[in-house]
């Protein structure tokens, strides 16, 4: 569907309410996608697919809520779910729900954002994309034939359109692509997987690596690293000064502290007290700074939210301070937080939670690292930088932690725990890699340790959050490495039995 | 007209008479969903909550694999038109004439087989969704005044019903109903207790549901003495599943082991290797009657059928799909969905109570953070375990926070591991001597 016709069924499903007294909102969704995987020169499979729906969610004048879903867009569709919401709506006031009238208070806006794709969703024939892929494919497994090679890529487009009965219709288009290569490597009859990707927002990424080969470099980069890893020795857990790279930052930045501050969590989150938001609060050093905010052309861009509000950039930790919380306009207020229009949905069928976008932590002290083609060339660059400037921790082993596998937090608690692909120790000049360990501990300790930036700000860190069983793109970053001193409540590793 | 019947005669036509001669299929296969569900969510303590209110879901929708005369193959992700445009079909199938690519082993389109039969289907969940929905609002309420008394609790009900079609080119035509439900709730986000299978849940599976994660909850509210490096680690069932979720099932899977993506080789297959201890067995029988994991027929029209991946301990298949058992020589196996329809047993399993009274010193892990940023392959764990419940003498005694540093091959190949059956779950209670420490 074109960006009119979906606004075109926002409206006339708005006109099927009638005389109800409460408040409805509309959300419709249609979102096309071309994926396609390769696996050792050949193509596994190519796959085309589209997916348009309704939502209805309906509030009673009370503010009990109900919510009713459908991808038949057949005739009469829109007063079925009207009505099927305003009848579970009225059936939740009925068992004495927590009633919430806060979407009365949001401001009505009226909005169409223009495509920022570069290339439009099609504009390059598919049998030209599979052209595209399969050289690149066919190149890396030439550069690395050491390797078995899987290469895939996806590329979607979503049109939203958010409408309410207070006269807001917002649409916008959501673009988005991704080059992954995974590669699985054996040595010494150990097996490790490396996995590596490339966004954007459209076909622009495979035109981009046709001209620089840069996921190349890092893929066999990483799958040199990964073969080292399967012959390298195990570290004594511990707690050690260490040095992040920008992936790894971003999963601490969403999983540790950008959780802790959605709206929807402040009873149970670290960071709230009494249900609001721990405002004013140290949590890291000054000079420590955590924004959030949507980036154009950006792996989870979305301008305005899945309730129609314009999507704001915060900055949730201020020079160490705790400032802000993601706030979205059911919950915000409660938890002591202005709305800043962070509701998102997975799709029409899903209710919108408070999330991030994309998420950054930034620090002042910032030293600079001259970029390097290759991976152990960076390493070297990284134990250089930090010999120059008096930063390299000595007497103990000073641990580079490379790639992120992942990781998961207990908001409630602060426990978190991330794994990466290996460890380097940057103090031995030698540079010995061990195996990955768990990188685990308290998360208000972990940003606390954070003493420091090495070089520029890497963003595009991607990721899927899990938010509420729901699977919506995050992204985010930090300098391209962190330093953090050894903190007791912060460990790496443990030893097996 | 049902998408099912539209797509039908799209590809029939296709077949026989297409509109363009390039647009010729020599086989096809479809496979559609009509479904409707209902579910109520908790949260805080608030049943209905605006985050988890009460919900209606519609969809039909599907897939399509082609085999082109030219012998390339598409698939693609159907739904029904949104607007009544009779050109819809003719661009689709154009647009996946354009996608196809070649994939030889991947065209062989199975005949029809006799289907076995396999109750998928509690006529009382399509009641709820026609609107009998009392028993999803009581239980939540139910919950809600159950529930101890300083406990946070967040939970979630849903029921499904539908139908699903699989059709092919060879003559397959098979339309059967199947529904779903399922339930969880969790006490202060720390300790949780969930239901799922094809029927509603028993007020005798319920109640014992509700008291064994009650005591489990109780369990936590006091501090147990640290572990040793002795202490006996026993994943509760849920951990089980996903411990075999993370690191058996990915290693089983036919188009891993036939690229060299696996933890194993066909080599290995052929050759029987003992890989996990000779008293474990592991299949995927999805012919148990209304468990998740159970099915009819699969997606590519294969009859449901028992598969012995491990038996005694050593290697037999792994999971086949259709063009996997072209490449591997074999037929189509049974194929789990996620780690439902997936079965470890010990030959020499006890139940819980007697396996708990022979604990001596043990910790009984209920989650883990971070389980799936663990690397499949190598099967190796470093994990932390906060809220573990302390076991000694054969009694729980309090919460320990641990962290678990092993290797799950390693843990299924060891002498010393044992299962212990539970009442609630269709995965076991797996007990393992692994690296332990407090966290």
């Amino acid at each position: 569907m074109e960006q009119k016709e979906i606004q075109a069924l926002v409206r006339s499903v708005l006109a099927e309410v009638g005389a109800f007294n409460g408040y409805i909102i509309v959300r419709a969704q249609s979102r096309r996608e071309w994926s396609m995987r390769l696996s050792n020169g050949k193509f596994e499979r190519v796959s085309t697919g589209w997916d348009s729906g309704l939502g209805v969610q309906a509030f009673t004048r009370g503010g009990a809520t109900g919510l009713a879903t459908s991808d038949v867009l057949e005739e009469g569709v829109g007063q079925k779910l009207v009505e099927k919401a305003i009848q579970l709506a009225r059936r939740n006031e009925a068992i004495g729900t927590k009633q919430n009238r806060q979407i009365w208070e949001a401001p009505q806006v009226q909005a169409e954002e223009a495509n920022p794709a570069q290339k439009v969703f099609g504009e390059i024939p598919l049998v030209e994309l599979e052209e595209k892929v399969m050289t690149l494919h066919s190149r890396l497994r030439g550069v690395f034939p050491e390797g078995v090679w899987q290469t895939s890529y996806r590329q979607v487009e979503e049109e939203w359109c958010i409408g309410r009965t207070d006269g807001t219709l917002v649409s916008f288009v959501v673009p988005r692509a991704v080059l992954m290569h995974q590669g699985t490597v054996r040595n010494q009859g150990k097996a490790q997987s490396a996995l590596i990707h490339r966004s954007g927002k459209d076909a622009t990424v495979l035109f981009e690596e046709l001209e620089d080969h840069m996921l190349e470099r890092k893929a066999t980069d990483r799958a040199e690293f990964a073969r080292a890893v399967c012959a390298a020795s195990q570290l004594p857990s511990g707690h050690y000064p260490l040095i992040i790279d920008y992936g790894l930052a971003k999963g601490l930045a969403h999983e540790a502290f950008g959780h802790a501050v959605e709206s929807d969590h402040m009873t149970e989150s670290v960071l709230g007290e009494e249900g609001k938001l721990r405002k004013g609060l140290r949590v890291a050093r000054p000079g420590v700074n955590i924004i959030d905010g949507p980036l154009v052309g950006d792996w989870a861009y979305q301008p305005y939210s899945a309730n129609g509000l314009p999507r704001q950039t915060v900055t949730i930790v201020r020079d160490g301070v705790l400032e802000a919380g993601l706030g979205d306009v059911f919950s915000a207020e409660e938890a002591g937080m202005p709305v800043s229009g962070a509701g998102r949905a997975e799709s029409y069928r899903h209710i919108p939670l408070p999330r991030m976008s994309n998420i950054r932590l930034l620090v002042d002290r910032m030293f600079p690292l001259t970029p390097a083609e290759h991976l152990m060339d960076e390493v070297k660059a990284v134990r250089e930088t930090l010999l120059q400037y008096g930063e390299l921790r000595e007497g103990e082993k000073n641990l580079l932690l490379l790639g992120y596998r992942g990781g998961q937090v207990n908001p409630k608690t602060g426990d978190f725990v991330f794994q990466c692909d290996g460890i380097i120790d940057v103090a031995d000049p030698d540079l010995p890699i061990y195996q990955p360990s768990i990188f685990s501990g308290k998360i208000l300790s972990a940003l606390e340790a954070i003493r420091g930036g090495l070089g520029e700000g890497c963003y595009d860190a991607i990721g899927t959050c899990g938010k509420g069983g729901q699977s919506v793109p995050s992204s985010g970053g930090s300098h391209r490495y962190l330093l953090m001193d050894a903190d007791q409540q912060v460990s790496l590793g443990g030893e097996r039995g | 007209m049902k998408l099912v019947a539209q797509l039908e005669d799209l590809l029939y036509q296709s077949q026989r008479a297409p509109k363009k001669e390039e647009l010729r299929l020599s086989a096809w296969r479809i496979l559609v969903h009509e479904s409707e569900a209902v579910s109520l969510g908790l949260k805080d303590n608030s049943s209905g909550s605006v985050y988890t209110p009460p919900s209606y879901r519609q969809g039909e929708s599907g897939e399509v694999f082609l085999v082109w005369a030219d012998g390339t193959c598409s698939q693609a992700m159907v739904q029904l038109s949104s607007l009544n445009d009779p050109g819809y079909w003719l661009r689709e199938l154009e647009q996946w004439r354009q996608a196809s690519y070649q994939d030889p082993d991947a065209t062989h389109i199975p005949s029809p087989e006799p289907l076995p039969l396999v109750a998928v289907e509690d006529r009382a969940i399509q009641k709820v969704i026609a609107g009998a929905d009392d028993i999803l609002f009581d239980q939540v309420k139910r919950w809600l005044t159950d529930k101890p008394s300083k406990a946070k609790m967040q939970g979630g009900i849903q029921v499904a019903w539908g139908y699903r079609h699989v059709r092919t080119s060879t003559g397959l035509a098979v339309t059967y109903q199947q529904s779903q439900f399922m339930s969880w709730f969790s006490f202060d986000s720390l300790i949780g207790g969930g239901f799922a299978k094809r029927r509603l849940s028993s007020p005798q599976e319920q109640e014992n549901l509700w008291s064994l994660t009650v005591n489990q909850y109780e369990g936590m509210q006091k501090e147990a003495p640290p572990v040793g490096p002795q202490t006996q680690v026993i994943f509760a069932p849920s951990m089980t599943e996903e411990m075999l979720g993370q690191f058996v099932l990915p290693n089983f899977s036919g188009d891993r082991v036939i690229e060299g993506q696996g933890a194993f080789s066909k080599e290995n297959f052929v050759e029987h290797r003992t890989v996990f201890h000779p008293h474990f067995s592991l299949s995927i029988d999805p012919l148990r009657p209304l468990e998740s994991g159970s099915y009819l027929v699969t997606p590519e029209g294969v009859p449901a059928q028992l598969t012995v991946l491990v038996r005694d301990g050593q290697l037999q298949t792994p999971f086949l799909r259709v063009k996997d058992a072209v490449r591997w020589g074999a037929k189509p196996t049974a194929l789990p969905q996620g780690t439902a329809g997936l079965y470890l047993k010990h030959q020499a399993e006890v139940p819980w109570i007697e396996a708990l009274q022979g604990v001596e010193d043990g910790v009984l892990v209920l989650s883990v953070l971070g389980l799936h940023t663990q690397e499949a392959v190598s099967g190796s764990y470093s994990l932390s375990a906060p809220h573990s419940l302390r076991i000694l003498k054969g009694q729980i005694v309090g919460r320990t926070d641990v962290k678990l540093t092993g290797n799950f091959m390693a843990d299924l190949l060891a002498s010393t591991t044992k299962t212990a059956h539970s009442e609630l779950h269709t995965h076991p209670y797996l007990m393992v001597m692994t690296g332990v420490q407090t966290l």
